[in-house]
């Protein structure tokens, strides 16, 4: 009797369960999305990030074990949607920094400034491997990869979107 | 003797003028400023006034029995004491009642943050046919029979229309005002309380990470729900079910990583505010903590901030002893604002409490 109730209990949380009651959504893929002060806002999927040239960058993770990753300088992607680098990051454009949001809700800031090549060599990835592997699914499809900075809190997991603002 | 009797009285005589003008929002400055206020729906007193009376309306649902008040008490810190609230149909909401306070900082409501804005989130549950299931062009219609409400309006917006829109604008601004700053965690931070040995070893282990290596203990509760607010607009899998019911934000986004994802929600008021959890199941703070401690249930998309978090070398969750459960619990109970619960500004405005001897 026992093994017939769970039996049955199985079955109903399986017709409760969303495979059932709603159409399975589960096969999107993550994206980011580059928008704000752009020329032109983009949408990036890991097939799309694949085209950029690729940048490794090795750091410390919170395990405290050194790992590579992989992915785009933020320079570059930045500068494929317009955003105001190199000889155009002078004057009020000195002022714009860029908020980084996750699906998560965590959300950081870098200021223009801290991603060009003409200010600074430590790059700033927006990576998508691990050792050579995806991303584990809990970090979801992108991070970002500070070289060098001391705490790891800007390496924001699970990124969805990069947005461009003036402070105001 | 003392004999209590509940009158309902129109609030607007009861109370004579409605004061009017900007309303100030005070809290303290370790809250920020990061506050969000849109700017078609300015706060103001004879705004607040309105929402006040709108949220303890009766009127705004379907058969006149229920309002926001219904499933947000305020001696529960705006929250409900059942897992799955009632609404004009009995049928039980999907997800639990979530505690209303200092949504002044607030962005993104509900349990999966799939609304943003306090006016897009009141509209919700006045208008789903499971909770007050009432269109709000029935509302406004019902309110505009009123006596009082049209001149209410008229104060607030200009002119006497009464629109779904103005009643929601109105109960946001009622809801901006529901603000929490003084429990004794608070009074800690203003140098107003000393909290008990249990307590500072309970704040102590709330906001450290478990470094069992080095021997440290921690419960590292701060790093999703730290600061002075004790609320950061996260949402997380924290590891309930390996195969969960309700997939929550990933029902919404439809990305893997987003499975049984929900919000983190504020621990402010969170001894008064139980069940707890998105469903409701756990009655209990000790139940809650034991969850964190020994229960937590792997999945693909566990919060990575759980995710061997632990005590113990290799742990897998962060087994904390009896004594230190106790001691995150006894500050768990430095979060709860009596006064916030009591103030009566946030109470029901129709009604009028007649003592006699």
């Amino acid at each position: 009797m026992k093994i017939h109730f769970s039996l049955l209990a199985a079955v109903f949380a399986l017709l409760l369960s969303p495979i059932f009651t709603k159409a399975q959504t589960t096969a999107q893929q993550p994206s980011v999305k580059i928008k704000g002060e752009v020329v032109t806002p983009l949408e990036l999927k890991l097939s799309d990030l694949k085209q950029f040239e690729q940048t490794k960058v090795s750091r410390k993770d919170r395990d405290g074990k050194d790992h590579t990753y992989t992915g785009v300088l933020l320079s570059t992607i930045l500068q494929k949607a317009g955003v105001t680098l190199g000889r155009e990051l002078k004057g009020e454009n000195l002022t714009k920094y860029i908020i980084i949001e996750a699906s998560d809700g965590y959300q950081v800031i870098f200021a223009l400034a801290e991603l060009d090549k003409d200010f600074t060599d430590r790059q700033i990835i927006l990576a998508s491997e691990i050792d050579s592997q995806p991303l584990p699914t809990g970090d979801g499809g992108f991070r970002i990869i500070v070289q060098d900075e001391k705490k790891p809190a800007r390496c924001i997991k699970m990124v969805t979107s990069i947005t461009v603002k003036f402070a105001k | 003797m003392l004999l209590f009797g509940v009158m309902i009285l129109p609030a607007w005589n009861y109370y004579g003028a409605i004061p009017q003008g900007q309303y100030q929002l005070i809290y303290p400055a370790n809250f920020g400023n990061r506050i969000n206020i849109p700017e078609d729906n300015p706060t103001t007193q004879q705004g607040v006034y309105l929402g006040r009376l709108l949220f303890y309306e009766t009127r705004l649902s379907a058969t006149n029995k229920l309002s926001c008040a219904s499933c947000h008490k305020q001696e529960k810190a705006f929250s409900d004491d059942r897992d799955f609230s009632l609404g004009v149909d009995f049928v039980p909401t999907t997800r639990n009642s979530m505690s209303l306070a200092n949504l002044l900082w607030t962005r993104k409501f509900f349990w999966d943050g799939r609304v943003t804005g306090l006016e897009e989130q009141a509209a919700v549950p006045l208008i789903n046919p499971h909770e007050m299931g009432q269109p709000l062009v029935i509302s406004a219609k019902k309110l505009s029979g009123d006596p009082e409400y049209p001149a209410l309006f008229k104060l607030v917006y200009g002119d006497e229309t009464i629109t779904g829109d103005r009643i929601v604008k109105a109960i946001a601004q009622f809801e901006r005002t529901l603000i929490s700053a003084n429990s004794r965690y608070d009074q800690y931070l203003r140098k107003a309380y000393q909290p008990t040995a249990d307590e500072l070893k309970g704040m102590e282990l709330f906001e450290r990470s478990p470094q069992p290596a080095k021997g440290i203990r921690g419960a590292n509760c701060g790093h999703c729900h730290g600061g002075a607010k004790t609320y950061n607009e996260l949402f997380h899998n924290n590891g309930l079910d390996s195969v969960p019911i309700d997939n929550g934000i990933q029902d919404i986004t439809g990305l893997a990583t987003d499975k049984a994802r929900f919000k983190v929600p504020t621990l402010r008021n969170i001894a008064l505010t139980a069940p707890y959890m998105h469903d409701g199941r756990f009655k209990t703070l000790e139940e809650v903590v034991d969850h964190y401690s020994d229960h937590v249930q792997e999945s693909a998309s566990l919060s990575t901030f759980i995710r061997g978090e632990s005590n113990e070398v290799g742990g897998k969750t962060l087994k904390l002893f009896p004594q230190e459960k106790k001691q995150i619990i006894a500050f768990l109970n430095m979060l709860t604002d009596s006064t916030f619960i009591t103030d009566p500004r946030f109470s029901d405005p129709h009604l009028r409490v007649i003592s006699k001897k």
